[in-house]
């Protein structure tokens, strides 16, 4: 009987754990509004990567105190926030999304935030974009917001991809004048650049003149602009139907990049450095030129260097000098249709919140480092290279994160980079690869969202 | 009724209605979290599953991976990477435990712990270290080559050294248990049979091939098969190490699955790359417990 009464409490635990599981995983109904037209408190829940520095070294706190201050005007809102981080942020959320669970709001990149607009994943935001931020944001940024009409990401804070360089080294070896610091612009043709590189070599024979990296995608849009610039090319053609990079001229800058490598003005096992590896060897003062550098991630660097230096923003060096393509950083909010319209209103006042409340807008912008999206918004920093980066927004040129299958463009673009510095193809040979599989990602992607 | 009632209180019955009583709740766990997301999965690879589209496509996924140059250089790679890793583990561990199973215990539980270490130790971690070891410009291993008046390698990033490299790693984390299951199952020989051999002049070869070896079945049996299918499953080192290059001469089927679920959001590729590699393991396991089980008498 004993046994028996075992069993029939093992059977009655299965069952409450049954139970609870079935709790688990069921789901409430979102209350609605009242029919009274009393607003009733929203829960919503806000995914964010670090685009803001953490404070006091604690992530997420920033955040939180922003959120606190969206409550005391907002109180019927709850804000649930839960932190991301870079390395597994993209592969939760696009598990969340396939799983129904997605976030209400997020603050992203246009990379992904485009792609979910393009399936239709997200809310547009066209009532919160007046014609005065439409005329007050750059052509290039607008673009990298929108899908057709419609306005998928709020642009709020930006910042040009450029190359970073280790000013003290060029004083060191009395080469400061081969850097183009004297220009306003800072524009320099490829032969100053090759210069430049070549006095590294000779008078610090101890640091790396250039850095390169294939590993991975993570910071490709550093080595798409800096072959790009090299050669004068484009990444895509305007409307983006098909690659453009493959030219004779960008497959000569990638085979003097590998030639490079062998010459030692490029650092050596670049096929299997990813960008952050080649940044951490500039940041203990190994590396003279960094290619995956902007004004956010010099100052999220300032407490990382393992060496006493000052780093410098320049462009990617052109041809003849001509004026260079620049890649934008653009950081901006999304609002996700999960199909609950009282979400999707609180989401936005959230959004609004962030980017244009008068007190807590500006304070915004400066703790991620960033520029604001908008031209009329300038001078938040005290400091010479955020002055330059202003201008430097001149450069933007094309963002190639619009494009059609951009997602698995990017997985094609460094195989074929390490193809050339293994020696196992020409430069040329590996663009013509590339632009092959991306021409086709392009053509499928297209096809799939007609459907 | 009274009759019925007395019909269920038999012991037979009641110790049949116990037993599958205690078997529920492992059974649950087992339908809920293995054979459930198994099916799914299976499910899953005959649809276009990418985010929130779910469109039937029949063998689409399938054909177009057999089609993919990339998936099948994944499957060659993965394939060369069992070949080579599993009898190398075996090989290694059989020759570790067969040197310290007669050590006293202290020695024997010290080198059972070097051994085990990395099998404990977080893999992330392991691969960090490697990753410094092997690099190109500041890796330890291209100061001791140099040492003797070798050029730096890039380890990981030369087409024939990457693979070899990772396997390297992969031999250092697989060992361990292999060890510590050998040095029990030697421990369990008896004696007797091996000093009976030696009066009888046998050779260590000898005693090794005609004694230790078909008592060491049961063991060889569970070890093959378990490194087996824990190498075609080799993931977090690739990821960390290469990222599948250069080239794709490292990408293995389960990198691909990543890939293609977690960054490109193919779930429906993701999950046939899952049931090829499933079926692949599957029809190896099979033919292992075939040719290594028949030896076998517990």
């Amino acid at each position: 009987m004993n046994i028996f009464k075992k069993g029939c409490m093992t059977l009655l635990g299965v069952t409450l754990i049954s139970t609870q599981l079935v709790a688990c995983g069921s789901t409430t109904d979102t209350p609605k509004a009242s029919e009274s037209g009393k607003a009733k408190p929203v829960e919503i829940t806000w995914w964010n990567f670090p685009s803001f520095q953490a404070l006091d070294g604690e992530v997420g706190k920033y955040e939180k105190q922003l959120i606190a201050a969206f409550n005391k005007k907002n109180p019927d809102i709850k804000v649930n926030l839960e932190m991301l981080t870079y390395e597994a942020g993209p592969e939760k959320l696009n598990v969340a999304i396939a799983s129904n669970t997605a976030p209400d709001v997020i603050y992203d990149a246009p990379g992904r935030i485009l792609d979910w607009g393009k399936k239709d994943l997200l809310a547009p935001l066209n009532d919160m974009i007046t014609d005065e931020v439409k005329k007050d944001v750059s052509p290039a940024l607008m673009k990298q917001s929108m899908v057709g009409d419609q306005v998928y990401m709020y642009p709020i804070n930006t910042a040009p991809f450029m190359m970073g360089i280790n000013k003290t080294i060029f004083e060191k070896i009395g080469a400061l004048d081969l850097l183009p610091l004297n220009k306003p612009d800072r524009t320099w043709t490829f032969d100053e650049y090759k210069k430049a590189l070549e006095a590294v070599k000779e008078k610090a024979p101890d640091v790396i003149p250039s850095g390169f990296f294939a590993k991975s995608q993570g910071g490709d849009q550093g080595t798409r602009a800096y072959i790009a610039n090299l050669s004068n090319s484009s990444f895509f053609n305007d409307d983006y139907s098909k690659v453009a990079i493959n030219t004779d001229k960008a497959g000569a800058a990638l085979d003097w990049i590998a030639q490079g490598v062998k010459d030692k003005l490029v650092v050596s096992g670049a096929e299997s450095l990813t960008g952050a590896d080649v940044n951490d060897l500039f940041l203990q003062g190994k590396l003279a030129v960094t290619l995956n550098y902007s004004p956010v991630l010099k100052a999220q660097n300032a407490t990382l260097k393992k060496a006493k230096f000052d780093d410098v923003l320049v462009p990617f060096p052109t041809i003849d000098g001509a004026a260079p393509k620049l890649e934008p950083y653009l950081g901006g909010m999304a609002v996700f249709n999960n199909g609950d319209q009282d979400k999707i209103a609180a989401s936005k006042k959230l959004v609004d919140f962030i980017a244009n409340d008068p007190e807590w807008g500006k304070k915004n912008l400066i703790q991620t480092g960033g520029l604001s999206a908008r031209n009329s918004i300038t001078g938040l920093y005290n400091d010479p290279e955020y002055t330059y980066a202003e201008l430097a927004r001149k450069f933007y040129g094309n963002p190639p994160t619009v494009a059609d299958g951009y997602a698995e463009i990017r997985t094609y673009w460094f195989p074929e980079l390490q193809r050339v510095l293994i020696g196992q193809a020409t430069g040329k040979q590996a663009l013509d690869s590339f632009a092959e599989k991306a021409d086709a990602a392009i053509t499928k992607a297209k096809a799939a969202l007609k459907k | 009724m009274e009759t019925r009632v007395r019909k269920l209180n038999t012991p037979m019955l009641r110790d049949w209605l116990m037993s599958y009583l205690f078997l529920l709740p492992a059974f649950g766990f087992f339908l809920l979290f293995v054979a459930y997301p198994m099916l799914k999965g299976i499910y899953i690879s005959f649809f276009n599953y990418s985010l929130r589209k779910f469109t039937f496509i029949g063998l689409d996924n399938y054909i177009n991976l057999f089609h993919d140059e990339v998936f099948l250089k994944s499957l060659w790679n993965t394939t060369l990477l069992v070949i080579i890793t599993v009898p190398i583990v075996i090989v290694f561990s059989i020759f570790i435990a067969m040197n310290i199973y007669k050590k006293k215990e202290l020695a024997r539980s010290f080198f059972r712990g070097v051994f085990y270490l990395p099998a404990v130790s977080s893999v992330v971690s392991i691969t960090v270290v490697w990753g410094w070891i092997y690099h190109p410009n500041y890796g330890i291993l291209n100061y001791i080559t140099g040492l003797f008046g070798a050029e730096p390698i890039s380890w990981l990033g030369n087409t024939h050294t990457a693979l070899l490299s990772i396997i390297a790693v992969l031999i250092t984390t697989s060992v361990g248990q292999p060890i510590i299951l050998y040095v029990a199952s030697l421990g369990n020989i008896p004696t007797s049979y091996i000093e009976a051999a030696q009066i009888d002049r046998a050779s260590s070869w000898q005693i090794f091939r005609k004694i230790i070896w078909p008592m060491l079945m049961p063991t060889n049996l569970y070890i093959i098969v378990i490194t087996t299918i824990n190498t075609f499953q080799c993931f977090a080192l690739i990821q960390l190490l290469t990222s599948g290059g250069p080239f794709y001469s490292t990408s293995t089927v389960m990198y691909g699955v990543y890939e293609q679920a977690f960054k490109l959001g193919n779930f429906g590729m993701a999950s046939a790359m899952g049931i090829v590699l499933a079926v692949v393991i599957g029809v190896i396991s099979i033919i292992q417990f075939k040719y290594f089980g028949s030896d076998v008498e517990y």
